[in-house]
């Protein structure tokens, strides 16, 4: 190992005379960070759904005796997402080509049903089959439940005025009739004029009683209407550039890929210097040096982040502060996955003729890794899957967890496993592979 | 006997480079491989280096001899002096005093102690440092893949004055060459290749 040592001294000074190699290197895989936390942002942001207004879809609508603007219940639902006006047949063929990703169709009969509350009008939707129509669906939904609920205190405010009605008397209309109500104040009223027989008793009782009764009828229709009421507090955590997934992206990409493209730069140029044949140290020796190099390099260049982005959350007092005392968990976590990338970047040199195929071959690598690690894998399995036997997606789940999570030692057990198997297998495949290194 | 090929053989893929090949080299032996381009001279020398794994055949050491190799194409790294370079490989084979070493050598083979990377020296200055890096540890047995090639007159004499002093501590001296007149000045025994093999 004091021979890995001396190689790796070596890299380390070589590096730090090859300001632009390293400003690239640094660079580089931070530009790809940023990239990919825009396309995360781009993946939270509004989908385009179409309205099909077959109704026609009057300005307002007066559902009871309260009018509904239909523009502002639309831009509420716009907030989730970005609603565009289309005919059924540029609908349709949005979706065919994937401009959109949802149908919100507004049937004909539907004013008509919602003023009449005599049935429940229907809204359609239609989605796509793509990763975003669960995610569709459920923001519909929302916005029906939100409609709904506008919908319901108008219906409860509607149907209370006839309780009143009961309860007071006068003149009323329903399904288009008109009617005189006496109404049980009256009826008490009138009652108490009349000689108390038992049955006039009786019935007054049962006025009182029904009027009692009714009284509670609004709390208890609001009630049964929204048995549990969802309150929103005002926004309260961070915001999403200073997140702890933003940083655990970024640790493991810039980190990751240096660590790869170093590895396999580095032992790539081995061979193109013409040394290993001479060089007073094993193939091992050498691998060690160049694992280890992604390690250090990985280490040092991501603590410095970890405690830059540290700084910029204290000194801009940003909610929740950084976990200081993580940081040495995130620094062995750094070590683990750049020796984990560093071997991968050893394997890739040793199947590569020469240096400038192997950061080729390196980069064209990394970039899928790089978006594998960020698709959700519950959303693409495949990728999960796949993702699942390279050290990226292993080391941002170990970042996220050092950084974050309130109990992270089970997470981060088995990820530091996984990142040394997978650095375990990728050796042993280096060590086989490095024999062309000698041709 | 300080070094000694028994039958080895080198393919790549389906091209055959050396054919099963016998050589003994003895102390004090100055072994001169001649032959066209692309004979296998290079090839056999690597393979007595231990730089190139054989296909098939054995090649063997008097136990605790020493190898130097100066490959054809220099071997050092460009970013690096040459002082760098040779307190590095003086390093990584354990001697005792790196840089007195370097510094020794660099004497020897007429290296300027600069700052240079030694990425940017001329073809000859690179093939010193080519050939200083041999030298270090004092090596029972020098191979040598046209050492002279890049050199300046004075440049040859003193490689081969360090040749002849390897020979008279107990060496030997392996080289290739396509200069005409080397094997007969220079070598005690004159091995001719020809497409892999022997003549």
């Amino acid at each position: 190992m004091r021979r890995a040592g001396l190689i790796l001294g070596k890299d380390l000074r070589v590096l730090r005379r090859s300001p632009l190699l390293l400003a690239a290197a640094v660079g580089y895989p931070l530009v790809v960070a940023v990239l990919v936390a825009l396309v995360g942002a781009y993946a939270g942001t509004k989908p385009r759904v179409a309205l099909v207004d077959e109704a026609g879809l009057p300005p307002t609508l007066q559902v009871g005796n309260r009018v509904f603007g239909i523009k502002p219940a639309i831009d509420r639902a716009g907030r989730e997402v970005h609603i565009v006006r289309l005919t059924n047949r540029e609908a349709r063929h949005q979706l065919d080509t994937g401009r959109v990703v949802a149908i919100v169709r507004v049937p004909h009969g539907f004013v008509s049903d919602l003023r009449a509350m005599v049935r429940s009008p229907q809204l359609e939707l239609e989605t796509s089959p793509s990763p975003f129509s669960g995610r569709i669906v459920r923001e519909v939904q929302a916005f029906v439940y939100a409609l709904n609920r506008e919908l319901q205190g108008a219906y409860i405010g509607s149907n209370l005025e006839y309780v009143n009605l009961l309860q007071r008397g006068g003149k009323g209309t329903f399904l288009g009739r008109d009617f005189d109500v006496l109404g049980l104040g009256r009826t008490d009223r009138l009652l108490a004029t009349e000689p108390q027989t038992p049955a006039v008793v009786s019935v007054r009782k049962f006025v009182r009683a029904a009027r009692l009764a009714l009284a509670q009828t609004g709390d208890a229709l609001r009630a049964t209407a929204n048995p549990i009421a969802l309150v929103h507090v005002p926004e309260h955590g961070r915001t999403w550039a200073f997140s702890a997934q933003v940083q655990a992206y970024a640790l493991t990409l810039t980190v990751g890929l240096l660590a790869l493209l170093l590895a396999a730069g580095s032992l790539a140029a081995e061979r193109d210097e013409n040394v290993i044949g001479r060089l007073p140290a094993t193939i091992g020796e050498l691998l060690a040096a160049k694992v280890a190099l992604g390690a250090v390099v990985a280490a040092t260049l991501g603590t410095a982040m970890a405690l830059a982005f540290g700084i910029v959350i204290e000194t801009a007092a940003v909610r929740g502060g950084e976990p200081w005392q993580r940081i040495p968990l995130v620094t062995s976590g750094l070590v683990l996955a750049g020796a984990s990338l560093g071997a991968l970047g050893c394997l890739v040199a040793a199947l590569a003729r020469d240096a400038r195929t192997a950061l080729l071959a390196a980069v064209a690598l990394a970039l899928p890794l790089a978006f594998v690690a960020v698709v959700p894998s519950d959303a693409v399995r495949v990728a999960g899957a796949i993702g699942s036997l390279f050290p990226v997606v292993h080391a941002l789940r170990f970042f996220s967890a050092a950084l974050y999570d309130v109990s992270p030692w089970r997470t981060l057990a088995a990820e530091a496993a996984w990142l040394v198997a997978i650095t375990a297998v990728l050796w042993a495949l280096a060590r086989i592979a490095a024999r062309r290194l000698l041709v | 006997m300080l070094l000694a090929a028994r039958g080895v053989t080198r393919r790549f893929r389906d091209h055959v480079a050396l054919h099963p090949t016998d050589l003994e080299v003895q102390v004090g032996d100055a072994v001169a491989l001649v032959g066209p381009n692309g004979a296998g001279k290079s090839t056999l020398l690597a393979l007595l280096a231990g730089s190139l794994p054989p296909s098939g055949g054995s090649v063997e050491r008097a136990p605790g001899a020493t190898v130097g190799w100066a490959p054809q194409r220099a071997g050092h790294y460009g970013r690096l002096t040459s002082r760098e370079n040779l307190e590095l490989f003086a390093r990584l084979a354990g001697e005792r005093d790196p840089p007195v070493r370097a510094t020794a050598l660099l004497d020897t083979l007429g290296l300027r102690d600069d700052a240079r990377p030694s990425g940017v020296l001329s073809v000859g200055q690179r093939q010193r440092l080519n050939l200083a890096l041999a030298l270090l540890g004092d090596p029972d047995l020098l191979l040598a893949d046209e050492p002279t090639a890049a050199l300046d007159e004075h440049a040859r004499e003193r490689f081969w004055e360090l040749a002849a002093a390897r020979r008279a501590a107990g060496g030997a001296v392996v080289f290739a060459t396509q200069a005409g007149d080397e094997p007969a000045r220079y070598a005690t025994r004159v091995l001719s290749l020809e497409e892999g093999r022997l003549a």
